[in-house]
């Protein structure tokens, strides 16, 4: 059983690729210059418009600091975007065939994320290119740290995979809400920007600790870790217990929906 | 021995959940643990067991709940009420191209199907040759699925499915689909499966291929198990179910038209092996008959007697008038007539035997009666009565 289900998720996992960024040539481009754009229009808007710096980071440049927090969070965000949608979008599938259909909503974000990731590391070479300080030994742990961000992602896509069939309007829904946490969290600033009483609200959000930690590690060379650290990998594995719980639980009722 | 398949007391529900507000109600009853109230039954109360080397046909009209069965069966759906055991490898084919996505090719579909079927990567590639060889479609299986004929897909499906090796293979009517060589292939396939000891479900409307590979069925009848048991016994009901329903809609027809006449039946009997009540032949019995006709003019009314399947299908039929047969008569209105059919041909089947009343000149048909009786028995043979025959062999060259 085991072994059947790694070559099914092999199997979606390289179809996924291959279908969503892969298709031609221009799809893998692509998936390296949008981001790019994006990054320059960000960047454009608030280094020369806004004229915004970030307080303690002047060695490093606005743009290394969007950049780094920018790909994980596309990472993020697209992952569960998708994954909502892979048990409807699968429905033909879901109701023909008896298969751990869990598989469908993970192999999605582990397709994002491996693209998204061969993206990031084309961008650090860039920013190194262009004099950024990237700390390349700060990769040896933000690769765990974005495992585990792939891993909340999985968590967030289970529920919302499951949770869409029965609700189909949370395809709508669920675009704003992500858009409004990308701006809820620090990723176009710093939270050392806001006052004293909003950094503790902002610390709730568990993808603050993500981009934080992953700028300490990859633009600072900062690798101590404390006890408050731990809290957020355990939110992510309760999140992603609880999640698959949820989908399991419902998914025997799946074929009654679709 | 333990089954293959073991189900007990299965029902299944559909809840309700075309407008938004019904998803939500059925969805919130899923939340609270409780089974959606709203909602079409589709299933009810069905048990079988299902043992290795005896295949197992489902038969049943439209909408009887087969597929439904099918899908509980094979863990797509779960039951609202039941439990389903299966201690078997199975595939399934339940609907042509289950599983395959059209934008992809051919070869990347049988990829796909191959590890939801549970065949490993290295296992798949020293069945890759044997599969394509199957399906036989050449370079096609290089296109995209969407440019596919459905014969096509339903050939790359069986193809992936004979090769992952199932001990139990579950089909709904998906032969139908492929060309004449195909399907023959196919047939040939599954009875060499079968003969491996393996075992098969199936669901068709040819009666004839649900007799021909399986050896107990189950007649659903809207959503209810109507019989269960030897195969020739249920499609036999289930055949004769259906012509009767055939035939009653024809006789409320003709009913409507209305043909009283003057001369009409009194008594109509009938005797098979000199027994009355409850027919039950086998082929090669005989049948008495004996009709009884009241003739208001005490003139000689012409009886007319016809065999016909349950469906109304005339099988023979002959007036006496026909024969120059005088009836006895019983007394100055009423004449009796007999008959004996002698070493009855019909193929096993339920029939009815009509006796009509014709004024004198056989010209017009004044009344009927009608009495049911079956062939019982095991034939494979086709059509309504069984021709007199012999094989003529090759010469033989061992005496000569």
């Amino acid at each position: 059983m085991q072994h059947l289900n790694r070559t099914v998720f092999r199997q979606l996992v390289s179809r996924a690729i291959r279908r969503d960024y892969l298709e031609n040539l221009t799809g893998f481009a692509w998936l390296v210059i949008q981001p790019l754009l994006l990054l320059a229009v960000y960047a454009f808007v608030f280094t020369t418009i806004f004229k915004a710096r970030i307080v303690g980071m002047d060695a490093v440049g606005f743009v290394p600091f969007l950049a780094v927090a920018f790909w994980p969070w596309t990472a993020f965000s697209e992952s569960i975007l998708r994954a909502s949608s892979a048990i409807t979008s699968n429905a033909a599938l879901v109701g023909k065939i008896a298969f751990p259909t869990e598989l469908l909503p993970i192999s999605t974000v582990a397709a994002t994320f491996l693209m998204h990731m061969a993206g990031y590391l084309a961008v650090l070479v860039v920013l190194q290119l262009f004099g950024a300080p990237v700390h390349w030994l700060g990769l040896a742990a933000a690769i765990p740290l974005l495992l585990l961000l792939s891993l909340f992602a999985c968590g967030l896509a289970l529920f919302a995979s499951a949770l869409q069939v029965f609700v189909r309007d949370l395809a709508q829904i669920l675009p704003p809400l992500m858009t409004f946490w990308f701006f809820t969290t620090p990723i176009l600033y710093s939270v050392d920007l806001l006052p004293a009483a909003w950094q503790g609200v902002m610390r709730l959000n568990p993808m603050t600790w993500y981009v934080g930690r992953l700028r300490d590690f990859l633009l600072l060379g900062e690798y101590q870790l404390g006890l408050s650290d731990l809290v957020v990998p355990l939110v992510t594995l309760v999140v992603f217990v609880l999640s698959m719980a949820f989908f399991r639980r419902f998914s025997t009722h799946f074929e009654d929906f679709l | 021995m333990e089954p293959l398949i073991r189900v007990n007391g299965v029902s299944k529900y559909y809840p309700r959940v075309h407008r938004p507000g019904e998803r939500l109600r059925a969805f919130a009853a899923l939340l609270a643990g409780r089974e959606p109230r709203e909602g079409a039954e589709v299933l009810h109360d069905v048990s079988l067991e299902i043992f290795r080397g005896q295949s197992f046909g489902i038969i049943g009209e439209n909408g009887a709940g087969k597929s439904t069965l099918l899908k509980i069966l094979t863990g797509v759906l779960t039951p609202s009420r039941g439990r389903v055991e299966v201690n078997a490898r199975v595939a399934a084919l339940l609907e042509l191209g289950a599983g395959f996505q059209p934008e992809f090719s051919g070869i990347d579909n049988v990829r796909m199907k191959a590890a939801l079927l549970g065949m490993g990567s290295r296992r798949l590639e020293r069945k890759m040759d044997e599969i394509l060889a199957f399906a036989d479609i050449g370079d096609y299986v290089y296109e995209p699925v969407k440019h596919y004929s459905s014969g096509m897909v339903v050939r790359l499906g069986f193809a992936v499915v004979a090769a992952s090796d199932p001990e139990l293979l579950i089909t709904d009517e998906v032969l139908a689909v492929g060309d004449e060589s195909f399907q023959k292939k196919c047939v040939r396939w599954i009875e060499s499966f079968l003969e491996q000891g393996n075992t098969l479900l199936m669901v068709s409307h040819s009666m004839y291929l649900v007799q021909k590979l399986c050896q107990r069925a189950l007649w659903l009848h809207q959503g209810k198990p109507q019989e269960i048991g030897d195969v020739f016994q249920v499609t036999q009901s289930y055949l004769a179910w259906h012509e009767e329903k055939n035939a009653s809609e024809r006789r409320h027809r003709r009913e409507q038209k209305g043909d009283s006449g003057l001369y009409r039946v009194s008594g109509f009997h009938l005797y098979g092996n000199g027994r009355e009540s409850d027919i039950t032949l086998e082929t090669g019995d005989s049948l008495d008959a004996e009709l009884t006709l009241h003739s208001p003019d005490g003139r000689t009314p012409v009886a007319l007697i016809g065999v016909m399947r349950a469906d109304g299908t005339p099988v023979y039929g002959v007036a006496s008038d026909f024969d120059k047969r005088i009836p006895e008569q019983v007394d100055d209105q009423t004449f009796r007539f007999r008959i004996r059919f002698d070493r009855l041909p019909l193929l096993p089947g339920v029939y009815s035997l009509r006796g009509h009343a014709m004024d004198p000149e056989g010209l017009r048909l004044c009344d009927t009666a009608e009495i049911r009786f079956s062939v019982a028995g095991e034939s494979r043979e086709m059509g309504m009565i069984r021709l007199p025959h012999r094989w003529i062999g090759p010469p033989d060259d061992g005496e000569s």
